[in-house]
């Protein structure tokens, strides 16, 4: 590539530094870093590995938190909503990040900023208060111990603004629980990673932002024709998924829909089947979830609209109503074996409250309760709750003891690896882990979600390039039978790819490449990166050069910190070993040998070494990334350069 | 000059229509200066959506770019003065 390389447009153009230790406030360009990144997630993972010497954990006052939104964020690009928090990840020791919507970013931007980094700890409770290129710390004392909502409502009412918006923690955070959240607008959540828990362990209560700029874009005419093109898009494809408008949830209305039959584990692993009556207990339209579904909501710039608003009256359980249920919440309940619809989006909105990463606590929990059948902790253990498959109000009242830390719930706080080492006996091998987060994915049947799921950077999710096949992921035209290891590594490392860019430019996956309906491709984003940006790429640049950087970034910043490697990469032993028992995949598992071999095809698409899973430095200076490779050359581990056939 | 009208029941509350306003008569993205203005409270469930004088029912455009974004087809231009407009929001 030898175009121009200059952002001219689309960014706010300041990166907002925070020094919570101090009180020290600071500004400094944002547009260095974007035109060597694309912005975004890479940006935040560039000042992150350049910034954090190895050894630092995340809770030395030296962990960095970063928020940056997407370059394209504030501007009418569909789906141009996404912010991304990065952080040296509570479970791993490497690289963290979690993504977001919602109006927290584009007012981020509109306020005069691209990224906020917060350095550490303040020996207070603080809120920072962030407007029109200016910001302060203020006491969040009146705040600590509120829920998410609670919070919400307080901090608006004392402002007395209502264009305010709000990423905040709740009493999980506070309380420095590994998988803790960081929410905004009380119902999106930055879940990944424990980014909550660093919050919390900053004393960081709340980041409220209030913008009345704008923001520019290179070619404004360009610009909207791109722009009108992706809506017509956008538009023309909608059919492809046309479930998505009355929530993203909503295809597991059609019991038929094959996701039931590929995404979800039963039993914390125990199966990977669940026959038509749960699903359509849970499911139906008459008294299902459906059935407390009032409305649709979108976020900004997003003509998909995606995000139910529910209305759940008392039952067994307190009224509750908010945002929320989301497909991670149908492959949640059933690890608990729970078809009730109350107590499943009790579980769902009430973690939201709280602060909770959905994916850590049904994970972390649903292990809980296979221990509790086994016989490795009893009701002497458990406060006297029955963990039984099935018992609703159990899990909602362990929800609420993780959140804070009482009786049982303090075993969890601290991460379910930990809580594995202090029961003991064998209890490891039923936790869901990857890279020591809980992961709440399937491995058994859909191969390539396995494989995306196992090879995130980021330990254990599925949204850096996990697909289920044509209908729902994987780049278009390549024809993949879901369950079929061939043809994985390909399609993943192009989801991976094409998730890069997304993340970057802050455009959401659902409008991207993500749902099967490929509302948008590469070459919508090229065109909204020349136009919006100002710079000259093409769609090959974009997924070849600006991609890469973003994956190797993060890649390296686990080489640096943590001694990851190859089989940290592979799925979790027990769905190596133990086969599905029921439904049409009765007797699949996580193969190794194939497995393998998708590792090594996904290595070389990557151009990383085979045998090591590691990065070369003949690709990172292609790359442009010397001083990386220098970085990792420090730490040995760098490899020899890669065979040019590859 | 038609002016606009918003049917609450599809609108979604995307702040697409404000975002377009504001580059129609800025030629930028510029919420605060947009004749459209957009809240929402995840935890009602409520969309406030207000237009004020500042519409110019997009002249010097090919179509008013607020309606022609709306993806959920909540917005359409009304004559003024008509019943239909007396009524929006």
């Amino acid at each position: 590539m030898n175009r121009h390389r200059d952002i001219r447009g689309g960014l706010a153009g300041r990166i907002l530094r925070v020094d919570l230790s101090t009180g020290a406030i600071s500004t400094e360009d944002s547009l260095g870093y974007a035109a060597r990144t694309l912005g975004g997630r890479g940006t935040n993972s560039l000042i992150l590995i350049n910034e954090i010497v190895p050894g630092t954990r995340w809770d030395d006052p030296e962990n960095l938190l970063c928020f940056g939104a997407g370059s394209l964020v504030g501007t009418a690009a569909p789906g141009a909503c996404r912010t991304d928090v990065s952080t040296i990840n509570v479970f791993s020791g490497g690289k963290g990040s979690a993504n977001v919507g919602g109006f927290w970013g584009p007012e981020l931007k509109y306020a005069g900023f691209d990224h906020i980094v917060i350095r550490g700890k303040a020996k207070q409770p603080v809120y920072l208060y962030v407007v029109d290129g200016r910001a302060e710390m203020r006491d969040a004392n009146w705040l600590w111990g509120k829920t998410t909502s609670q919070t919400e409502a307080m901090l608006r009412k004392a402002l007395h603004d209502e264009g305010i918006e709000i990423a905040t923690i709740g009493p999980a955070g506070e309380n420095r629980v590994r998988g803790s959240a960081i929410m905004v607008d009380t119902a999106k959540a930055a879940g990944g990673s424990g980014v909550g828990c660093v919050m919390g362990d900053k004393n960081l209560k709340a980041i409220v932002v209030r913008g009345h700029g704008k923001i520019d874009v290179f070619d404004p005419p360009g610009f909207m024709s791109a722009v009108a093109t992706a809506y017509r898009q956008c538009e023309a494809n909608r059919e492809k998924v046309s479930s998505m408008r009355r929530s993203a949830v909503a295809r597991f209305e059609d019991l038929e829909f094959e996701g039931w039959e590929t995404c979800l584990v039963v039993r914390n692993g125990q199966d990977d089947y669940w026959d038509m009556g749960k699903r359509a207990r849970l499911m139906n339209s008459e008294t299902g979830v459906p059935s407390m579904r009032r409305a649709v909501r979108a976020c900004p710039s997003c003509p998909t609209g995606c995000m139910p608003y529910m209305e759940k009256p008392r039952d067994k359980y307190p009224e509750m109503k908010g945002e929320g249920f989301w497909i991670n919440a149908v492959m949640s309940i059933s690890r608990f074996d729970i078809s009730d619809p109350e107590t499943a989006l009790s579980f769902w909105l009430l973690a939201n409250e709280l602060g909770l990463d959905t994916d850590y606590v049904a994970s972390s929990v649903a292990w809980l309760f296979e221990c509790y059948e086994r016989g490795l902790i009893s009701k002497k253990d458990t406060d006297g709750l029955q963990l039984t498959w099935g018992n609703g109000p159990a899990l909602i009242e362990m929800v609420r003891k993780v959140a804070y830390r009482e009786g049982i719930g303090e075993l969890l706080a601290d991460g379910a690896l930990e809580a594995a080492k202090k029961i003991g006996q064998n209890s490891e091998y039923y936790l869901s882990h990857v890279k020591g987060q809980p992961s709440i994915e399937p491995f058994r049947i859909p191969a390539g979600w396995g494989l995306g799921v196992g090879t995130s950077p980021v330990a254990g999710r599925h949204m850096r390039g996990a697909v289920r096949g044509p209908g729902h992921s994987g780049p278009s035209g390549l024809d993949f039978d879901s369950t079929d290891y061939r043809n994985q590594a390909r399609a993943v490392v192009w989801q991976g790819k094409t998730k890069e860019l997304e993340d970057n430019l802050g455009i959401c996956n659902y409008i991207g490449t993500w749902s099967g309906a490929h509302f948008l491709t590469p070459a919508n984003f090229a065109e909204l990166v020349r136009t919006g940006l100002g710079l000259e790429v093409t769609e090959g640049d974009l997924m070849d050069h600006y991609s890469a950087i973003g994956r190797n970034l993060e890649k390296a910043f686990n080489s640096l910190h943590t001694d990851l490697g190859r089989e940290d990469d592979l799925p979790p032993q027990r769905f190596q070993r133990e086969a599905v028992k029921s439904g049409p995949h009765q007797g699949s598992r996580a193969e190794k040998d194939q497995y393998e071999d998708m590792l090594d095809e996904f290595y070389a698409l990557w151009r990383w070494d085979k045998e090591t899973g590691m990065q070369t430095r003949a690709d990172l200076e292609r790359l442009g990334l010397q001083d990386v490779a220098e970085k990792l050359d420090e730490r040995l581990a760098c490899r020899e350069p890669l065979d040019e056939s590859l | 000059m038609g002016r606009i009208s918003r049917d609450a029941a599809l609108c979604y509350g995307c702040r697409t229509c404000q975002l377009v306003c504001s580059f129609h008569l800025t030629g930028c993205f510029w919420p605060e200066e947009s004749s459209i203005q957009v809240s929402r409270r995840p935890q009602t469930g409520v969309v406030r959506w207000s237009i004020d004088e500042r519409c110019d029912g997009c002249v010097s455009e090919q179509e008013c770019l607020c309606v022609a974004h709306c993806a959920y087809g909540a917005l359409k231009t009304v004559d003024a003065g008509s019943a239909e407009e007396a009524d929006r929001e």
